[in-house]
């Protein structure tokens, strides 16, 4: 991608997801691309999971189709590890770039890009979401399953997100992308409860791991630019990598984040190490066999998952607070990402008492602190 | 199909292209044959006018074992080659499980027969218990090209497919040098000890022959006190030194310090699984309440030595 708009070699929609509006919007956005109805995606999709060359191969094609189950579930995070009560919408599955850790490799039965058209499915579902859970803060994203804008251009879907949020006001949205593609953002009306949100590495590590994603100085320059709009932005420092020099240059990238965007538009930076389940090692070297990343010193947590041994884990950890605390980002919120009591404890200095204590610390700043 | 008597030298064994099986072992089948006879007719054709074996070699080798001869036969009328293999690999699909060679075995003849790749995925891995993907059927024909003693050792030690695909990041002169060492050692000793070499490997860009020739290890190997056994597993502690330096460098101090503490065998001392969290546990048994009062009086005793507060270092 690279700064480029992602177009498929070839759209494939399932027949009766033909007559949706969103449908209609695609096929208008991505006029020149051929396209063809199909009886039985799942036909497709074993075709594609059988291909030698996955990795690109599953890129290749978009696939409309509709989601039959529900488009809100909770952020399934990890066992024995802190989680944050957020909830995901599942509107769109994958993205056009190939990051060799994702665990989406792993995850997704469907490693096709999927959009799920029937969107007016997902108003309502939402609508009864936002009803039940009443006056409780919740924070809610699209960027888990899928990159939130990396397909924003053919579907639009973060225009009708943020007109939909607007003053839902204990609802918090994020938008989470390593993409540049913020032409709809950047046409949206602000909203002080969506949050457009980053995933930042190294410049070394986007070179060699994250294939087809923008480099991290164009990532930061879409974020100051998203933030200057008046949007509020966040960052994702996750999956933080080690490698030798690893300081040097998460250093960088941290002084140049937070000398192009202004700290106190950045509602929060989480920090999550590599992680990845034992299976997606095998995953990880079968399609990006020259990638070294797995072969630290890792070791399996409680959850079955294997992570960078505790005290490396702490040593990136800090150090990255530091830089983030050294150059101006003193009052950003901070959060890691399924790690546990001892890991919060050393590095952020508080354990939150449960999910919805972290939910609180994160999501209330929808109240006065967030008001300009 | 007709059914023949054949002498065993009429049935020309050098020719194996329908063979899948190699590694068994004779003495039970050949014992039945010894009281009953052979039962169950191999499966024969004729190719250049030479009869040759399609199934049945290991009822053909316990005959010639037991100079058994002539034996019963099954002709298959001339058939094209995948049709002749598929009847040998039908019969013993249905009345067999295969092993991860010999199912290597099969898809490399199907390929070689000219079955369709796709077909293959699609039919015969989901036939063979093989996910199906390409990933796979590509494991499994670079199973087929190991070398034979490889091959045996996975079959007798029944090697899971992780293991086996493990041999496949090396090259044959680098599995020839590996398998000696690890051949004496338990299955998952093996995996560690060739996950360890590999990644090692792969990490600092050394190829094998140099990390096997490096101080400790060709130390170890050169030591003439040592059986095969025992090089094996301090070498594999050495390339899991090596593998992870900051958690062997832990688990050392750890140990040394119960040492210097001198901490009785009977109350188990122990951090948390690869120190994950830093929460130590102490554990022990009683039968009585003297037993167990002597026991927190010895842990008193520890708590009270001023070595005792450095097991708190391994934050």
């Amino acid at each position: 991608m690279s700064g480029t708009e992602y177009f498929p070699q070839k759209i494939f929609i399932e027949k009766g997801s033909l007559n949706f509006p969103l449908t209609r919007r695609i096929l208008k956005n991505a006029s020149r691309v051929p396209v063809e109805v199909i009886n039985h995606p799942q036909d497709l999709i074993e075709e594609i999971k059988e291909a030698r060359d996955e990795p690109s191969e599953e890129k290749k094609y978009l696939l409309l189709t509709r989601q039959k189950g529900k488009f809100i579930k909770p952020c399934p995070c990890t066992p024995h590890y802190l989680g944050c009560n957020y909830y995901i919408i599942n509107l769109n599955l994958n993205c056009p770039l190939s990051c060799s850790y994702c665990v989406l490799q792993q995850y997704l039965a469907n490693p096709m890009i999927t959009v799920h058209v029937n969107i007016e499915d997902l108003w309502r579902e939402l609508d009864n979401f936002l009803e039940k859970k009443g006056k409780k803060a919740i924070r809610i994203g699209t960027g888990e399953l899928a990159d939130s804008l990396a397909i924003d251009h053919l579907t639009e879907n973060s225009s009708d997100l943020i007109s939909y949020f607007k003053g839902k006001e204990n609802a918090l949205l994020e938008l989470k992308t390593k993409t540049v593609n913020i032409k709809n953002i950047l046409k949206a009306e602000p909203a002080q409860n969506v949050v457009i949100a980053w995933s930042l590495s190294s410049s070394r590590i986007a070179d060699r791991e994250e294939k087809g994603a923008p480099a991290v100085e164009q990532r930061i320059n879409a974020a100051r630019r998203v933030s200057e709009k008046g949007f509020w932005v966040a960052f994702h420092f996750d999956p933080i990598i080690r490698y030798p020099g690893w300081e040097k240059d998460y250093e960088e990238v941290v002084k140049s984040l937070l000398k192009a965007v202004d700290p106190a538009r950045i509602s929060w930076i989480s920090l999550g190490s590599l992680r990845f389940v034992p299976v997606l090692k095998t995953i990880i070297l079968a399609r990006f066999p020259k990638t070294k990343l797995v072969y630290d010193e890792f070791v399996k947590g409680k959850d079955g998952k294997l992570r960078y041994f505790r005290p490396l884990r702490l040593e990136l950890y800090k150090k990255i607070v530091g830089f983030i605390k050294k150059w101006g980002g003193q009052k950003i919120r901070l959060y890691l990402c399924m790690e546990n009591d001892d890991i919060w404890r050393d590095v952020i200095g508080w354990v939150p008492r449960g999910k919805e204590s972290l939910e609180r610390y994160l999501a209330l700043p929808l109240g006065s602190s967030r008001k300009e | 199909m007709k059914r023949e008597k054949l002498s065993l030298k009429e049935i020309d064994l050098k020719d194996e292209r329908f063979r899948i099986s190699y590694f068994f072992s004779l003495d039970k089948l050949a014992a039945s044959i010894k009281e009953v006879g052979l039962l169950n007719p191999p499966l024969v054709t004729q190719r250049e006018g030479r009869f040759i074996l399609v199934s049945g070699w290991k009822r053909v080798m316990a005959c010639l074992s037991l100079s058994f001869s002539p034996i019963p036969v099954l002709v298959i009328p001339g058939k094209g080659e995948l049709e002749t293999f598929l009847l040998a690999f039908y019969e013993n699909l249905a009345a067999r499980e295969f092993s991860l060679i010999e199912k290597a075995e099969i898809l490399a003849r199907l390929k070689k027969f000219g079955e369709d790749e796709k077909r293959i995925v699609r039919q015969y891995l989901p036939l063979l218990d093989i996910p199906q993907t390409l990933f796979h059927f590509d494991s499994y024909l670079a199973f087929f090209r190991f070398e034979s003693e490889l091959k045996k050792i996975i079959h007798r030690r029944n090697f899971p497919f992780p293991l086996a695909k493990l041999f496949t990041e090396f090259s044959s002169s680098e599995r020839k040098q590996i398998l000696p060492l690890v051949s004496g050692l338990s299955q998952n000793k093996v995996t560690e000890f060739v996950e360890s070499l590999k990644e090692v490997s792969r990490r600092d860009g050394h190829p094998v022959r140099k990390i096997l020739a490096s101080g400790e290890i060709k130390d170890i190997l050169g030591s003439p006190r040592l059986s095969s056994f025992q090089r094996a597993e301090k070498i594999r502690l050495v390339l899991k030194k090596k593998r992870y330096p900051t958690l062997s460098s832990w688990e050392k101090s750890f140990d040394s310090l119960r040492k210097k503490l001198r901490w009785p065998r009977e109350i188990a001392l122990n951090p948390s699984p690869f120190f994950e969290e830093k929460r130590l546990s102490v554990t022990f048994n009683f039968e009585s309440q003297q037993e167990f009062r002597a026991s927190l009086l010895r842990l008193e005793e520890l708590a009270s030595r001023r070595e005792f507060s450095e097991l708190f270092k391994f934050k």
